[in-house]
């Protein structure tokens, strides 16, 4: 084996000063300021928990969660079960899956911000391409307000399922394969139809993968914002806000408004805060999902 | 023959959703590329599926007045630095963890997957900018550069996973023959691994390409720091003038086609790095 200790030092040292410096500093840094009052100009005070007392107050950022849970739910409940049966299919020996599996899963590697601006184009309430079509073909009257108040959220979801399924899709396919072929063939002797295969054989024996793709997919859903940030802005009303774009306006300004809120201190509190509400929404999921683990 | 239609009719209903997934899936694509040849009156009443006339120009007007020939200069720029970059932390990092016991191993370790897991969102672009500013980078895209490749934790991880598959007798072979522990990285370590560091770095190249909010943040007072998304982004709340939508369609068909011709090559190797990022 290796002696070479200071070889080692020297290979991890951009790593570990790269991470240390940008990536743990800026937490502490977090850390540190979320106890004072400060803006980002003239003295930082130490106010204590005087951030929180104000969070706790504050209507706004609980709405945005609230908002949060609407977005991620919205995009779990129909990507899910969408990319599980598109998985399900495509893990069959069917003629073109290969084909089939690269056009769902080609969303994905775009950018988030960039496929928002085709998709303001084709949401847009005015003369949005979606609803020249619908107008066209008489399917409506009036244009559909996509981005308004009511229906917002919705579009929001939609193109976040449409960006999400590819993923997930081929997550489920790496865990169907690990499915033992004998265990569908004992099944269709017993004569189980399709759907029943799915859900009393398919499902539990994914199990952990099933575990860790839906974690992975509601940590992602909770943390995702920057589409929302170039569609709406949170807009309009604060009917599309989650909580990471409320931080994010607590340090930058955004365009529409163009004034700057900043408040680094109370920032730093909602950060945490924000972050406290993934960890925990993480730790029920997998304290529930328990179960899952267990099967195998 | 009555064997496989009735097979055909148990299939219909699979067919007929793989069927309208996919038209969904590539409905905006097809829109963006079709309308960004379109002008602007057509694009916004017309209704039309493909361009009455194809207007070339419109790429030709978003390179050189909507300025992409500068967002696009600046993505490569980024891009490409951030890849070498993370690749080659990323290795050398997972070449010592992975063959030599040191003291800190683990907590470096723990260290990366912390990273991973602890977000907190938009609050680290303050203290990370300031930094910047400390060091006298953040007027140039290397601050945007070093920011990127010091969150490499993911391709670390992907990197350690690929050398399990390289046996440590091979090391040892080499330490008889008269290598040492740099040689044996450079010259037998690094060759191996190059299939492994391609799949790598195509992933970290797409998020490096695709990253809007780092790119933002530092060019919001210097439009000539601006990438692709950014750039972008921007002509969505243009500033006045009358918003050109064919410009914009233009710009994003600009930013997504490296990708795609990529993708057209190399999907396989896209899918693989999507699993393999999960699965450590």
């Amino acid at each position: 084996m290796h002696k070479n200790r200071l070889g080692a030092y020297l290979f991890s040292f951009p790593s570990f000063f790269l991470t240390a410096a940008l990536g743990i500093y800026p937490i502490v840094w977090a850390l540190r300021y979320m106890f004072y009052d400060y803006q980002g100009y003239g003295e930082p005070r130490l106010i204590g928990f005087g951030n929180f007392a104000r969070l706790a107050r504050d209507a706004e950022f609980w709405q945005s969660v609230a908002n949060t849970f609407v977005y991620a739910g919205g995009k779990l409940v129909i990507t899910l079960p969408l990319s599980l049966i598109l998985a399900v299919i495509l893990n069959r020996k069917l003629k073109g899956r290969h084909l089939f599996r690269a056009v769902v899963f080609l969303p994905t590697i775009f950018s988030a911000s960039v496929m928002s601006i085709v998709f303001y184009l084709i949401f847009n309430s005015y003369n949005g391409i979606l609803n020249q079509y619908l107008l066209e073909l008489q399917l409506v009257s009036v244009p559909v307000d996509w981005l308004g108040a009511s229906k917002a959220m919705l579009t929001i979801v939609i193109i976040a399922v449409w960006g999400a399924v590819g993923n997930y899709m081929l997550l489920f396919i790496a865990g169907l394969q690990s499915i033992p072929e004998e265990v569908y063939e004992a099944a269709s002797l017993d004569g189980v139809n399709p759907a029943q295969r799915l859900w009393y054989i398919t499902i539990p024996m994914l199990g952990p993968v099933l575990q860790m793709i839906v974690m992975l997919a509601i940590t992602t859903s909770l943390k995702g914002y920057e589409s929302i940030m170039v569609l709406t802005e949170g807009g309009p009303f604060g009917k599309t806000e989650v909580m990471y774009l409320y931080l994010y306006k607590l340090f930058f300004p955004l365009t529409t408004t163009g004034t700057s809120v900043q408040n680094i201190g109370y920032g730093s509190a909602v950060g945490f805060t924000t972050a406290v509400i993934v960890g925990l929404v993480t730790w029920l999921y997998f304290w529930m999902s328990r179960k899952l683990n267990n099967l195998y | 023959m009555v064997m496989n239609l009735s097979r055909l009719f148990a299939r219909l209903p699979a067919w007929l959703l793989l069927l309208a997934v996919s038209a969904l899936m590539l409905f905006p694509i097809v829109v963006a590329f079709l309308g960004s040849f379109k002008s602007n009156l057509e694009l916004t009443t017309g209704a039309t599926f493909f361009p009455e006339s194809w207007q070339f120009r419109n790429y030709v007007q978003a390179w050189t007045q909507a300025d992409f020939a500068s967002f696009t200069f600046n993505s490569v720029f980024v891009a490409v630095f951030v890849t070498v970059g993370t690749l080659l932390v990323s290795a050398m990092a997972a070449y010592a963890v992975d063959r030599v016991p040191f003291k800190g191993k683990k907590l470096f370790i723990f260290m990366q997957s912390f990273t991973l897991f602890i977000s907190i969102g938009a609050v680290v672009l303050r203290p990370q900018f300031d930094l910047m500013v400390n060091i006298g980078l953040q007027k140039s895209l290397w601050g945007v550069i070093i920011i990127l490749i010091s969150a490499h934790a993911t391709a670390f991880f992907m990197v350690i996973g690929f050398f399990r598959g390289i046996p440590k007798d091979l090391d040892e072979a080499a330490l008889i023959d008269g290598c040492n522990f740099y040689s044996i990285f450079w010259r037998i370590i690094l060759p191996l691994l190059r299939p492994a560091l391609a799949v790598v770095a195509l992933f970290t190249f797409r998020g490096a390409w695709n990253e809007y909010i780092l790119p933002l943040v530092f060019s919001m007072s210097r439009p000539d720091m601006q990438t692709l998304p950014v750039g972008l982004a921007s002509l969505r709340y243009g500033a006045g003038a009358a918003v050109e939508n064919q410009l914009m369609l233009a710009g994003a068909c600009i930013s997504i086609l490296p990708l795609l011709i990529v993708y057209l090559f190399a999907n396989r190797s896209f899918m693989q790095v999507t699993v393999g990022s999960v699965k450590g």
